[in-house]
């Protein structure tokens, strides 16, 4: 189980050259979360994700751990690094065999008592039991997102960033998918789903968020979420 | 034709014999230019990395120089580090000029772009997930890198190698930094060309078989590095 966690970002901008992508944007996620983020092409949806990953630099942001004072983001950058894991939509799969994918992220987790038998116990969860062996390269969508899953089961992260997770997916796979999210959002994991069809998610998500003009707008938002966004769009005009 | 003919067999019957003067020369090649690119290697990653993953001022003109520095003649690298090497250069009290040393000097930098540009193009056609992917699971800086270089390792190979042919098979920058002594700085092209100029055919056919056969090996292992990593199952 994750401990129970809240971090908010606020006075999120981002621009790449004269294109204004995110501005004075705030977004606060806490443990068993699972925020569903809607917005046009080109909206920002998938630059909030990486700046929350700490792989995308902001051009402005600021971080709240549970109570304690804002910091910058590049103070925190590091630790968003540990604790928040983002999929990519198509989820990249190392050279060599589905079982070296996970294992690579079972190398990263000091935490894990027994590597291997973490290892095979993450493998049967994610139903890729025979698939040892194989080459990671060749796996379907759906497996390749069931690696990825698997490797992000390893290592605990805080907060995780699904980028379209279920685009291209047939409906068996898709069910798989969300049941595993389900599970991730049921053991303290706070979840952050960006995608264009929110009704896949309907029964997973515990708030909806749109982003538009380059703010994000609460759409079908939780009151603790209004809360926070508001009290933040107050102290900016202030 | 007979001089082309009876030179070759003679230098056949050299290689065979195991004339120790013929091998030392191959020793001495192979010792300086291997020296030479594994030194070249470690910081050419990390210039090719910075090059493809970093974002700072002067970045393109960086990428634009090292692209120019593939086409610098090598004895004008010669004549470059031999003004530095010579007594009165900057680095004259080292008294490095005419040693294995300057030869090895003067092949890391004629390897060095090279290596940066075939390892940047590769970096830079590899997929920036594998980076991302790596750090958001938690690896460092340094293992993500490792992890980035283990994906483009068959790039990584094709550029080891052909640094290592232009290398080994120079002659203007070990001459003018080696001084072609016997026994010391004499490699396989540096001797070639005294031969050639000596008349000694034979000596320069055996040491160019020696050269032909390398190129041989190099670009077979290419080859089956670049066929390992074939889109083709």
């Amino acid at each position: 189980m994750i401990e129970n966690f809240r971090i908010g970002f606020r006075d999120i901008s981002k621009s790449f050259g004269s294109n204004r992508v995110l501005e004075q944007t705030a977004i606060s996620i806490a443990s068993h979360d699972c925020i569903v983020i809607t917005g046009n092409n080109g909206a920002g949806k998938t630059t909030l994700l990486r700046i929350i990953a700490g792989l995308e630099k902001p051009g402005h942001c600021e971080i709240s751990l549970d109570d304690a004072s804002p910091e910058p983001w590049r103070r925190l950058r590091k630790r968003l690094l540990k604790s928040v894991m983002y999929l990519h939509q198509q989820p990249y799969m190392f050279a060599g065999s589905l079982l070296r994918n996970i294992e690579y992220a079972a190398r990263l987790n000091p935490a894990l008592a027994d590597r291997e038998s973490s290892v095979q116990k993450a493998i049967s969860w994610a139903g890729l039991d025979g698939l040892e062996s194989q080459s990671a390269a060749s796996l379907s969508g759906g497996q390749k997102q069931r690696v990825a899953l698997t490797r992000a089961r390893l290592c605990h992260p805080q907060i995780l960033l699904l980028d379209e997770p279920t685009a291209n997916l047939d409906s068996e796979s898709r069910e798989r998918t969300l049941q595993m999210l389900r599970e991730f959002r049921d053991s303290g994991t706070a979840i952050v789903i960006v995608t264009h069809d929110p009704g896949v998610f309907s029964d997973l998500a515990t708030s909806k968020l749109h982003l538009q003009d380059h703010r994000i707008q609460a759409d079908d938002i939780g009151a603790a979420d209004v809360v926070e966004l508001d009290s933040v769009r107050q102290s900016k005009k202030r | 034709m007979d001089v082309l003919l009876t030179s070759t067999a003679e230098a056949f019957r050299l290689l065979f014999s195991g004339n120790p003067e013929i091998w030392e020369i191959v020793g001495i090649s192979f010792r300086v230019s291997s020296m030479a690119i594994l030194a070249a290697v470690p910081p050419a990653l990390v210039i090719a990395f910075t090059l493809a993953y970093g974002s700072f001022p002067g970045r393109r003109f960086l990428i634009s120089l090292f692209n120019t520095f593939l086409s610098v003649p090598a004895v004008v690298i010669g004549l470059t580090l031999f003004i530095i090497l010579s007594r009165q250069g900057p680095m004259g009290d080292f008294k490095l000029l005419f040693t294995q040393t300057a030869m090895g000097l003067g092949q890391f930098f004629l390897c060095l772009p090279i290596l940066v540009c075939m390892a940047h193009v590769s970096l830079q056609a590899a997929d920036r997930a594998a980076w991302e992917t790596a750090r958001t699971l938690g690896a460092n800086r340094l293992r993500a890198f490792f992890t980035v270089l283990y994906e483009i390792r068959f790039g990584l190979m094709a550029a080891l190698l052909a640094g290592y042919g232009r290398i080994i098979s120079e002659v203007g920058a070990s001459m003018m930094l080696g001084g072609n002594i016997a026994h010391y700085t004499r490699n396989i092209p540096t001797a070639i060309a005294l031969e050639t100029s000596k008349g000694a055919f034979a000596e320069g056919i055996a040491l160019g078989i020696v050269l032909l056969f390398l190129a041989f090996v190099l670009n077979s292992l290419l080859q089956y590095v670049q066929g390992k990593g074939s889109i083709n199952p």
